[in-house]
């Protein structure tokens, strides 16, 4: 049923960055002698998509994320490795690629502000050369599952970041990509906003089996949109599984926080780890392979428990913790 | 070609928002035109007198058309704005669609022009008509190819400062270059025609860009002939497919530079 349609095997990259010494005297000598330290943004990672996948592609700042979509999208061209996107080499098959897939970049418009997004996804058609009346029923179709009636005729400059959002990735579907590259398509966006667009992100992969690539800072829209993740860090792939493993490796962890009657003394130790200590508010996290939970209950006597919550280490924390430890 | 219509199209419906910007920036071609009448009529003591082959009131006209293309262009605008997208990595977004940079640079532009330039034309000529009294004597056909040459020449004038623009895949800023060329475009033959200029001047003008994007459709317009209208127009076709040579291997070779960190 499944067939890999992005397949990317070794891939490197390393940029040419200039460097110059301090003040003015570096300055003048950056003129005569330039001088330039190689950056290794991406070091040999392959990884392979399958259709229809909803994938969360992250890392910290400047873990190699960008340019490796953007090799991918036949933007930046690869050092070393191969890149096939529907079987298409992204660096000899530019235009024909172009055709088969969409971009959204969160912190950066394609929609022409003065008109209205109507306008915007008839010029979209065009440059795709989707004959008008295909486009005609494509924006209509569009419309409806993105609820863009209220503000399809409004200039996209009157628009909401939200409306606007939702519009760019209708701009982005004119074409019915197979693929779509959402750059992380929520940020600035209040909660509801952010919940509206995950909605119909899925509704929308549900719909039309789009494969989604989709990098963001925010956890939310990985937990709720993918089943997958990829976490690359300082140029390497650090993780690659789904979003169950990931969590079930974690699961054996939970954090006890408890409010008690009298303070509680207790220290670190094999299985138990103090994360906050207010005297009478105690926060913990219990290693359950080495200590379980009852234990860790005993260890703060029940009856002088006022109370208590239990419960698993927030997805963020996993992830955090993996871009800290490179070696997982 | 029918998406790069659809981009001029749409830059035109983009640019309709700005209709009384555009007229109030008439009031500094306006200002402009005002100066260099006043000083054609300080330089001919006869109105009829002929200098360099041209009477006060052709002198008069060829500024005003020269200047029509000259304002309309918006050169530095467009120069600044790739020079922008190159440096700030910008220009990766247009890269992944089906479409030639250059050709939308291009097209855009046009359609920025369009606007600008029908409401340039209207206002230029009723300023012409008022300060001047009279048209110069062009048949329907005639005005058409003049028109024809304008177009041509705001083409190859957008090409040569795309091309301009793009040297900043190699270095920092191509602002100083784009000078450069205003200068000699402004001096040599937007202000005065080529045949002001000494005569070995002149055969070196004759083929650079002066000739085709300024001198051409003014010279055209006040002293209209077949023959100079046939080398223009061939003259600007070559220049055409010069300029998009330029424009072709420069962002050839500096789209492999790009270098576009963070995200």
């Amino acid at each position: 049923m499944f067939m890999a349609i992005i397949e990317v095997k070794k891939l490197s990259k390393t940029f040419k960055v200039k460097i110059k010494d301090k003040g003015l005297k570096g300055s003048l000598k950056s003129i005569i002698k330039p001088k330039y330290k190689t950056v290794k943004a991406v070091k040999n990672i392959s990884f392979a998509v399958e259709r229809g996948e909803i994938i969360a592609f992250i890392g910290p700042n400047g873990a190699g994320k960008s340019t490796t979509i953007k090799m991918m999208t036949s933007i930046l061209y690869p050092d070393k490795g191969t890149i096939r996107v529907l079987g298409y080499d992204p660096t000899k098959d530019r235009k024909k690629l172009s055709y088969e897939i969409g971009t959204v970049f969160g912190q950066k418009e394609q929609l022409w502000t003065h008109l209205t997004p109507y306008d915007n996804f008839k010029f979209f058609g065009a440059i795709y050369d989707i004959p008008e009346p295909v486009v005609e029923k494509k924006i209509e179709e569009l419309k409806m599952l993105f609820e863009l009636d209220e503000f399809i005729n409004t200039p996209v400059r009157n628009l909401s970041l939200g409306q606007r959002i939702r519009c760019e990735i209708v701009a982005s579907l004119i074409h019915e990509p197979k693929v779509l590259f959402l750059d992380e398509p929520t940020i600035g966006l209040d909660p509801v906003v952010k919940e509206n667009i995950r909605t119909l992100i899925k509704r929308m992969n549900k719909e039309y089996k789009t494969t989604i690539f989709l990098t963001s800072h925010d956890v939310g829209d990985i937990e709720k949109l993918c089943k997958r993740v990829i976490i690359i860090n300082d140029g390497q792939l650090v993780l690659d599984d789904t979003m169950e493993n990931l969590k079930y490796h974690y699961l054996n962890k939970k954090i006890v926080e408890a409010k008690m009657k009298e303070r509680v003394n207790l220290d670190d130790e094999d299985g138990i780890t103090i994360i906050k200590d207010k005297g009478y508010n105690l926060k913990i996290e219990v290693d359950t392979t080495k200590r379980s939970v009852a234990d860790a209950l005993k260890l703060l006597n029940p009856d002088n428990i006022i109370d208590i919550n239990i419960s698993n280490i927030p997805l963020e924390d996993i992830i955090s913790d993996i871009y800290k430890s490179k070696d997982l | 070609m029918r998406k790069y219509l659809f981009i001029i199209k749409t830059q035109i419906m983009s640019n309709l928002q700005y209709v009384f910007n555009i007229v109030f920036s008439f009031i500094g071609y306006f200002i402009l035109l005002f100066i260099l009448f006043n000083l054609w009529q300080y330089l001919y003591s006869d109105p009829n007198e002929l200098i360099n082959g041209y009477n006060m009131t052709q002198m008069s006209w060829y500024v005003i058309i020269t200047e029509i293309l000259w304002m309309t262009l918006g050169g530095r605008k467009l120069c600044h704005k790739i020079s922008q997208d190159v440096r700030s990595g910008n220009i990766t977004y247009n890269i992944n669609k089906p479409y030639s940079y250059i050709g939308y640079c291009l097209s855009t532009h046009l359609g920025d022009v369009f606007v600008k330039g029908l409401i340039y034309i209207f206002l230029g000529m009723l300023t012409g008509l008022l300060f001047l009294g009279s048209f110069p004597k062009l048949t329907l056909i005639n005005i058409l190819v003049v028109l024809i040459t304008a177009i041509l020449a705001t083409t190859i004038s957008i090409l040569l400062i795309i091309s301009i623009g793009l040297i900043s895949f190699f270095i920092e800023d191509s602002g100083p270059f784009y000078w450069i060329y205003s200068k000699i475009i402004l001096v040599l033959g937007t202000i005065f025609p080529i045949e002001y200029f000494p005569t070995i001047i002149q055969k070196i003008l004759n083929f650079s860009p002066v000739y085709v994007v300024s001198y051409g459709p003014a010279k055209l317009f006040v002293d209209f002939s077949w023959d100079k209208a046939v080398s223009i127009i061939l003259a600007q076709i070559i220049y055409i497919i010069i300029a998009y040579g330029i424009c072709y291997l420069i962002y050839k070779k500096g789209v492999k530079k790009i270098n576009v960190n963070g995200g």
